[in-house]
């Protein structure tokens, strides 16, 4: 027998077993503020020590940096409204807004810009951008809001680490005053937000900055809950405890856009995924490289994990960056890598054996991806042995030799510059490639030297394509990013993948 | 029986310490051993090889393990338990800021795992040669075979997503102020006198808790039955009988008491074991203690970091059982005497 309960008594009933609670924050949502269920908390609220790709969104709500970027990735002033770099890219000259005050109310100034991207980095402070900002030898203040960077070697990429990972203008002042201990606990940028409340992995409340130089937010308050669990966000979003989320599942995306109340995007972004590759063991052999490479059915992968918005890729850039070659192609040909693989006298009766390292879990679909190339290989005459690791011990192993012929790999790199793509992956003198090679090794490092622009991206355009037909380098996909959001929640999508919370908007 | 606790604790405090060095020293070689670089780690991707040996160096990674675990123990005997690689905080400081947070998780699953175990233990008892006893013990074995992190994804999914009832993210609704006095957001927020703020820290700690306690209560509950079938064997049970007490009077005045003492002694085993199973619960339900933090120094290889947590947990796991050893002594007259 159906009860007669009225809704009166039954919303009381509710509110008694405190059921009620969530309901009527739905029904009341609060336009002047947001929930966005984040991933990833800052390591640290000093901007300019960590590089973490995941954390910069956060950082550039309460802080700026010199140059920014705009929704195609161009660089943009931003802090720094003229910069000019020398033909040599031994010097650049910058000069500064000066309507541009911090949260405390001081006004920043060159003596800021030098403090943060000199004077820390020579203090011995343990920053990530010491490393950034190495050839960085002086930076000469000529007044208030113009001063010149000097560089000890060619510097041709400055420009675009200036609005990159770390390169954040802090408060000389309040930081020499209050400390640093203080600046981490109340941290104070020139940014859209001002950080109001911070609790170590769980959620960061920003309050709309309104005396910012730029446009205001749109929204007073965001709250930031971090969400480490990718099933927890799922959740999240859709019992509407947060109004967006990133980086959920693509199928759970692809669930959510048939839904009436939430909108769903599948975002290509600037991160490559790849195989990074010997020149040695079985790879010493270039016909089972390109074999291996072209065994590889990369819009197959594509449809499988990442719905189809993946693009597949033929070198290590991203469509629409400066390094991107739109007329190549690496062909997805098993026939072909079958005749490589006979003209070294292997084949599926014979197979080649190698080894395939991969990480479980580091970007979505890692393991499933590897295990699918290892049967697309198996057809062709290729026996990979899959091995399982740890991110953390890629460069233990890279550093020891120890990584096998091939390891699934990804690379996130913002500003879309060639540099930070295939240069720094075929850097011999960095960590991350396993291919040492002296011809492809010398060529990277020439292009480090390079000042101007032009000729600097036509020899990575150049080198890419050669790193490619000699099977030193087996890009796969462009990488996606997941956002789901409340309908009438808008926000600006960002070429690298960027969820910036002064684009939220209702409406 | 003062006298006999404190001399308990002190032995057990005692006992500790060579624990905690061979503890700490296994702990340090395993993870000295790892095929990770944490001056890789602790370095920016753009740093070069030759960097990256600098730092190794100036991390003492390159002396003798011997001579880099006397360091740190020189170090932590000081207090300073190192400094995370990920973060650039004091290791010691985040245990510190994070332990309260587990430790109230811990304890609110251990409130509901004893007051599941113990109602559940009686049920079963009672139901005994019952027809319905072998679907009691089919529900209690199958409540023993879900593990703590599935019981988090199935509590969120029913009353997190499809009744909407319950908050599971955080430890506090956004909007509302989080106070630190002693890290105990409950003990705190009363403290300053918001009880919304107690009420939001109790509704978002129920599901977590209730995860664990799930996860706990079947054993408890199984121990105990098979503790009262044990006592009900005993002479002043029958004795009992004989004085004319009701069967609740027996069972509730007379064979609890004696069966419970087994069922603690483990309940106090199992909180050591809920301890460590807040690791998946707290990722979860992204509440922000130790084991959320534990779970980033693992995917980060932050070496110094695992150190200082694993070092808690094991410190903690030791007082633990100091204080149910101490607590068995004041239940159990039979100790005392010997």
């Amino acid at each position: 027998m159906p009860i007669d309960l009225p809704r009166r008594t039954l919303l009381q009933l509710m509110a008694g077993l405190g059921l009620a609670a969530p309901l009527g924050r739905i029904a009341a949502a609060d336009t002047n503020a947001a929930t966005i269920g984040w991933p990833n908390d800052v390591p640290t609220w000093d901007p300019n020590q960590r590089f973490t790709p995941d954390a910069q969104p956060i950082f550039k709500a309460v802080f700026d940096q010199p140059l920014n970027q705009d929704p195609q990735l161009k660089l943009i002033p931003s802090l720094v409204k003229a910069w000019e770099l020398a033909p040599d890219a031994l010097s650049m000259a910058v000069e500064l807004r000066d309507d541009v005050t911090f949260h405390n109310g001081e006004k920043m100034t060159t003596a800021d810009f030098r403090y943060s991207f000199l004077d820390r980095v020579r203090s011995g402070l343990k920053l990530d951008i010491a490393n950034s900002m190495k050839k960085v030898q002086d930076i000469v203040i000529e007044s208030p809001t113009k001063a010149v960077m000097k560089f000890d070697s060619p510097a041709p990429t400055m420009p675009q680490w200036l609005a990159f990972l770390g390169s954040y203008v802090v408060p000389k002042n309040y930081i020499e005053s209050q400390g640093l201990d203080n600046f981490l606990k109340k941290p104070v940028g020139t940014g859209p937000y001002k950080l109001a409340e911070y609790e170590l992995n769980s959620r960061i409340v920003l309050e709309r900055n309104d005396k910012y130089w730029g446009p205001p937010a749109k929204i007073a308050r965001i709250t930031i809950q971090i969400i480490k669990d990718p099933s927890a966000r799922v959740a999240a979003i859709q019992s509407g405890q947060v109004d967006c989320t990133i980086n959920i599942p693509v199928r759970e995306a692809q669930r959510f856009g048939a839904e009436a109340e939430l909108a769903a995007e599948i975002n290509p972004i600037t991160r490559v995924i790849m195989l990074n590759v010997r020149a040695d063991l079985a790879f010493a052999d270039e016909n089972v490289r390109l074999a291996a490479h072209h065994a590889i059915d990369k819009s197959a992968l594509s449809k499988a994990f990442y719905g189809g918005a993946a693009v597949p890729l033929s070198v290590l850039a991203t469509p629409g960056t400066p390094g991107f070659i739109e007329d190549f192609t690496f062909k997805y040909d098993p026939a072909l890598a079958k005749q490589l693989l006979a003209k070294s006298n292997f084949g599926p009766t014979h197979p080649v054996k190698i080894g395939l390292a991969t990480t479980n879990g580091q970007f979505p679909s890692d393991y499933d991806i590897a295990r699918a190339i290892v049967q697309m290989w198996k057809n062709v005459g290729i026996e990979a042995d899959l091995q399982v690791i740890e991110y953390a011990k890629y460069f233990e192993l890279n550093r020891g030799g120890k990584l096998p012929e091939a390891t699934l790999y990804s690379w996130d790199n913002a500003t879309g510059d060639p540099e930070i793509f295939l240069g720094y992956q075929l850097n011999p003198k960095m960590p991350f490639s396993p291919w040492k090679d002296e011809d492809i090794g010398n060529k990277v490092l020439a292009l480090f030297n390079v000042a101007d622009y032009n000729k600097r991206i036509a020899g990575y355009r150049d080198l890419e394509r050669y790193a490619v037909e000699k099977g030193a380098s087996m890009p796969l996909l462009q990488s996606v990013v997941t956002v789901v959001r409340k309908k009438n929640l808008a926000y600006q999508r960002y070429g690298n993948g960027w969820l910036l919370p002064q684009t939220l908007r209702w409406g | 029986m003062i006298a006999t606790v404190i001399t308990l604790i002190a032995r057990r405090l005692l006992a500790a310490i060579p624990i905690l060095l061979i503890v700490s020293a296994l702990l340090f070689c395993l993870l000295r051993t790892l095929p990770v670089d944490p001056a890789a780690m602790s370095l920016p991707p753009n740093a070069t090889i030759a960097e990256i040996e600098a730092k190794r160096r100036e991390m003492g990674l390159d002396r003798p393990l011997p001579e880099q675990y006397v360091i740190w123990l020189h170090g932590a005997l000081h207090g300073d338990l190192g400094q995370s690689i990920q973060l650039r905080r004091p290791a010691g400081s985040l245990v510190t800021a994070t332990l309260p947070a587990t430790i109230q998780l811990a304890v609110a699953a251990m409130v509901i795992a004893g007051a599941l175990g113990f109602g559940g233990g009686l049920l079963l008892f009672h139901l005994r040669g019952t027809m319905l006893e072998p679907v009691a013990d089919l529900v209690s074995i199958l409540l023993l075979s879900i593990p703590e992190f599935l019981w988090g994804l199935i509590l969120l999914f029913v009353f997190g997503v499809l009744l909407r009832a319950l908050p599971f993210t955080g430890e506090v609704a956004p909007g509302l102020p989080v106070p630190h006095i002693s890290g105990f957001l409950l003990i705190d927020s009363l403290l300053i006198g918001h009880p919304d703020v107690f009420y939001s820290a109790c509704r978002h700690l129920v599901l977590p808790a209730t995860a664990l306690g799930l996860a706990f209560s079947p054993t408890i509950m199984r121990v105990l039955r098979s503790s009262l079938f044990d006592v009900y064997h005993e002479e002043y049970i029958q004795q009992a009988r004989l004085r004319g007490l009701s069967e609740r009077q027996v069972l509730l005045g007379h064979a609890l008491k004696n069966a419970a003492l087994p069922t603690l002694t483990l309940a106090g085993v199992q909180f050591g074991i809920l301890f460590s199973g807040t690791l998946l619960v707290e990722v979860i339900y992204s509440y922000p203690g130790m084991g959320n933090l534990m779970v980033d120094a693992v995917r980060n290889a932050d070496l110094p970091l695992i150190q200082a947590i694993g070092l808690t947990y094991c410190i903690v796991v030791l007082l633990i059982n100091t204080a149910v050893d101490s607590l068995y002594l004041v239940l159990n007259p039979k100790l005392r005497v010997r």
